[in-house]
């Protein structure tokens, strides 16, 4: 191992055989189902439901995801397996979730965002459990966990009602359509984690890692301070009618704030925290002084904490209260299921500093676990090669139903256009690597920043663009 | 100079053929529609939202420099233009080496291939006719198609599978190609536009999408629209019975409903919206007693006389959504709906009189009552007024989308073979190994998915040794066959 690398290194935690984790993370899934449970039992009703078979989806999906972060800061190689098995469990959960949902509404759960979330969630587990069992990248679920609990958690939030199909979605192309969608998306996610393995087999720097983990995480917080910071410190959330279950609308698109006091402040601290080890990473690059990088590192570990302080005091106070609108007199309540997006985004920064400690905690038993880095490479490209005919094919059944409902094939709509040009950035992969015999690194770069436009056409799209895939 | 001059064309169809070219333009397409979704545009925004969204110096700007209206302007159309050069000039220039490769494939080994080529074994043999002829067996058996090569005397086989799968990315280019040219007919020759008809009427003109007109050569007449609701009150289904008129009579008929247009002489209408004309009622359901007193139901289709007794008829002859009386006579106020009157016109033939009345339900007042027999009575709820349905209708004309989706299906395939079938191939030849022993040299080469391969190429080695084997007269030592083994796994690692 170089100097740099050490210096790099806090003192990590000794591996240790214990088997305190799994008994912990294995009495928190039993806690938390008995809980489920007793809640369930008290209001009476069905306990095979789909919020129930979901909430237990979570359950293990988070479970597989602490285990995978307690073999991060333990090295106790059998908790990979243990996640592994809750994976599986989550899983079945997940997939008898979708099928009551499709039981009960007598249709495929495609026709909004939060079906096509499940859909998308089922996909992911699926594959994740195939790269683990077919390709023997065993860590896999170390990225692909923490984003499905992302996303469940973002579906426990947004409406679930079975809603009627309006008359534009009743068509059977619209069910190949939306299938191939999140079988591709799902395998771009699945190439993306692939990506990130190969990186770290390939002796990527960890020190870039902290760059762009706190750069991501800065990203987050930046853009949530850019757009909801208001004056006098406050933060403004969608306001949220209890009764209808949704946003308050004052003109058509136009939904109404309301500021929450002084919470704005948390956010701009939490920005700084996760601005602090980016700026020692470029002063250590700078000044060519690795020590600058130890408290980069320790930087991380406080900026967890500090977002994890700033999470929690968000859930407090955003939960079920009511606060003043600064655009129309009056008091309104808002929701957590108002601002889903605001939690995604900080529950997504805490996993992608926790991923970063695990890593730089036990990258060499992470990269003894992992297959050689020729593997990684070509798994990432073959799950790419599977990606792009199914993207095709989502793009030309999409043309297809729009042709058949609007009488238009192609009409340069937000999503239409977003989806072209993940298309475009895959077809870049591919003709890199064959012609150019790009391999390693820069494609796996290219396999980055191709699932980073598939998350924005998927979510980004829908909520900052507008256009005709209003439902969706 | 004069040969500068000339050069130029070369010049730009080299700077086009060159793979690096492709690539900047294909960046540029996706800066440029990254752009056309973050800037609204024309096409698909209303004006005052427009408006609303930027200053008007800012509109100004965006509008000068087309970016409210990327995906038309003339720069971004040329830059799909290039594209479609460049991505035919880059397959000519490859397509000759490709071509050839797949003309003329690579059938005889030559002996620094066999030196280089990865996947390799050497299997000892008596004489070359045992071992091509266990080879050739080996691979008929494992469904290889085989070819036996002589050439200067010398016997070698070869087998291939999949060649075709070479071709397939000049298959995917020509695909995307063709819907590009879809695209460009379409742009070019088609066009779209709406097109609203009330129930029981025809139209034959059509609004296109650019505020002109458009004169259909026939006419559509929509027989009936209507709406199905779902319980709680969304809409679940539009429908439309459509008539084609063509010289006074119907031509072709047909019920439309969403995602299943009606199409006629490369027209398509679709059924895009429904609404209702509060202008206009279709029908009307009251309430009317005679001398008996007894009160009776009655229903009034507009125009059309009821016969209420031998002698008298009445007919449902007007409508105003806002009406006013002014000495007793009825005006129209205004278009809105505010004050419903409904005209009934009172036909006695025993005395040939006609007298006019009228019904104001929000008032719940008739007029003119007492000059007939009857008493007719306001409606009592919305549900008894049959406003006239108006089926809105996307017309659209795109005679280049069978391109489109030619070229789409196409791409399916060739994606299928580029990316799932695999070019293998296998050689065999009897030759002196280094040390000046005869053994059967057998290789193989896939251009894609190695491990797979790996795996099949084990499977025909497996089975070549087994034939000679099979084929040796007394059974050879087995060590000579374990230290065969490892040397494949080592060769293959590469």
């Amino acid at each position: 191992m170089s100097t740099r690398a050490r210096v790099t290194q806090i003192e990590p935690p000794a591996a240790t055989g214990g088997n305190a984790l799994l008994v912990m993370v294995g009495l928190g899934v039993a806690f938390l189902l008995i809980i489920a449970l007793l809640g369930a039992a008290k209001a009476g009703g069905n306990l095979y439901n789909e919020s129930n078979l979901l909430y237990v989806a979570l359950i293990f999906y988070a479970g597989a995801g602490a285990l995978y972060m307690g073999f991060g800061v333990t090295g106790t190689a059998k908790y990979v397996k243990y996640a592994s098995i809750c994976t599986a469990i989550g899983f079945v959960a997940n997939t008898l979730a979708v099928t009551h949902r499709w039981y009960l509404s007598g249709r495929p759960p495609f026709a909004s965002i939060y079906e096509m979330l499940l859909s998308f969630v089922w996909t992911l587990a699926l594959l994740t459990l195939v790269a683990e069992k077919r390709f023997e990248v065993k860590i896999i679920g170390s990225i692909t966990m923490p984003l499905a609990v992302v996303c469940v958690i973002l579906m426990q939030l947004l409406p679930s009602e079975v809603r009627p199909l309006v008359p534009a979605l009743q068509s059977t192309w619209l069910h190949v359509h939306v299938t191939l969608a999140m079988l591709s998306y799902a395998t771009c996610a699945v190439s993306f984690a692939l990506a990130m393995m190969f990186l770290i087999k390939d002796d990527f720097s960890t020190d870039t890692f902290l760059a762009w983990t706190s750069a991501l995480v800065a990203g987050i917080y930046a853009g949530i301070v850019a757009t909801r910071f208001e004056r006098w410190g406050g933060l403004s959330v969608t306001a949220w009618d209890v009764q209808n279950k949704s946003d308050v609308f004052l003109g058509r698109g136009v939904r109404l704030f309301v500021t929450i006091p002084d919470l704005g402040w948390l956010f701009v601290i939490a920005l700084i925290g996760a601005l602090f080890p980016l700026i020692l990473y470029f002063l250590a690059r700078a000044r060519h002084d690795a020590s600058y990088l130890a408290v980069a590192n320790k930087g991380v570990f406080v900026g967890i904490l500090l977002q994890l302080v700033v999470l929690g005091a968000f859930v407090l106070r955003v939960r079920d209260s009511s606060y003043a609108s600064p655009y129309q007199e009056g008091i309104y309540p808002t929701s957590l299921a108002a601002s889903p997006f605001i939690l995604g985004g900080m529950v997504t920064g805490v996993f992608a500093s926790l991923l970063y400690l695990m890593l730089l905690w036990r990258r060499n038993d992470l990269q003894d676990l992992l297959p050689s880095a020729d593997t990684l490479d070509r798994v990432t490209y073959k799950t790419i090669c599977i990606a792009f005919p199914l993207l095709t094919g989502m793009i030309a059944t999409g043309a297809f139903w729009a042709n058949r409902t609007w009488g238009s094939y192609w009409s340069w709509d937000p999503k239409e256009t977003w989806a072209a040009i993940t298309w475009l950035v895959y077809a870049g992969y591919l003709h890199m690597r064959v012609t150019r015999g790009w391999r390693g690194r820069r494609a796996a770069y290219f396999a980055i920043l191709g699932f980073g436009v598939v998350i924005f056409t998927f979510l980004g799209v829908t909520y900052l663009l507008p256009g005709l895939h209003a439902y969706a | 100079m004069a040969f500068a001059l000339l050069s130029i064309p070369k010049r730009i169809y080299k700077t086009l053929a060159n793979l690096r070219t492709g690539v900047v333009l294909l960046i540029l397409v996706v800066v440029a529609s990254a752009l056309g979704t973050f800037v609204l545009q024309r096409p698909v925004t209303d004006p005052d939202k427009l408006q609303a969204a930027y200053s008007p110096q800012t509109l100004r700007l965006l509008d000068r420099l087309t970016l409210t209206d990327i995906f038309h302007s003339w720069w971004f159309l040329t830059l799909l233009a290039l594209v479609s050069l460049s991505i035919i000039f880059v397959s000519i220039e490859r397509f000759p080496n490709a071509w050839r490769f797949y003309a003329r494939p690579y059938r005889k080994t030559d002996s620094h291939f066999r030196a280089a080529n990865p996947y390799r074994v050497e299997i000892p043999v008596r004489n070359a006719d045992q071992g091509l002829n266990a080879a050739e067996q080996a691979l008929t058996g494992l469904s290889w198609p085989v070819e036996r090569i002589v050439e200067n005397g010398e016997p070698s086989l070869y087998a291939e599978k999949h060649r075709f799968s070479v071709m397939a990315v000049y298959l995917i280019h020509a695909s995307l190609l063709l819907i590009f040219l879809g695209g460009i007919i379409d742009g070019v020759f088609g066009f779209s536009g709406f097109m609203a008809i009330p129930q029981g009427e025809q139209r034959n003109v059509i609004e296109l999408k650019n505020g002109k007109k458009k004169q259909l050569p026939f006419s559509v007449r929509c027989d009936s629209a209507g709406q199905e609701n779902y319980a709680d009150g969304s809409p679940k289904k539009w429908w439309s019975k459509l008539a084609v008129v063509q010289g006074g009579s119907a031509v072709e008929s047909k019920e439309i409903v969403v995602n299943d247009p009606l199409v006629y002489r490369g027209l398509r209408f679709y059924q895009a919206s429904y609404w209702i004309d509060d202008k206009k009622v279709d029908g009307l359901r009251i309430a009317y007693s005679g001398l008996d007193s007894k009160v009776l139901p009655l229903e009034l289709r507009f125009n059309q006389p009821v016969k209420l007794d031998p002698d008298t008829t009445v007919t449902l002859v007007e409508f105003l959504s806002d009406a006013f009386v002014r000495d007793g006579q009825v005006f129209k106020k205004s278009d809105s709906m505010e004050n419903l009157g409904f005209g009934l016109e009172v036909a006695s033939r025993a005395d040939s009189s006609t007298a006019k009345l009228w019904l104001f339900p929000a008032e719940g007042t008739v007029l003119g009552a007492e000059q007939v027999k009857y008493q007719f009575k306001n409606p009592t709820s919305a549900k008894d007024i049959d406003f006239s349905p108006v089926t809105g209708l996307e017309v659209s004309c795109e005679p280049g989308q069978w391109f489109v989706w030619t070229g789409c299906v196409l791409m399916g395939v060739g994606l299928f073979v580029a990316f799932y079938m695999v070019h293998m191939r296998i050689w065999a030849i009897a030759v002196p190994d280094a040390n000046g022993r005869l053994v059967l040299w057998v290789g193989g080469a896939a251009n894609k998915n190695k491990d797979r391969f790996e795996q099949k190429f084990a499977e025909v080695v497996d089975e070549v040794r087994n034939e000679i084997e099979r084929s040796t007269p007394t059974s050879r030592p087995p060590e000579r066959e374990e230290r065969e083994r490892p040397e494949l796994a080592l060769m293959n690692t590469k």
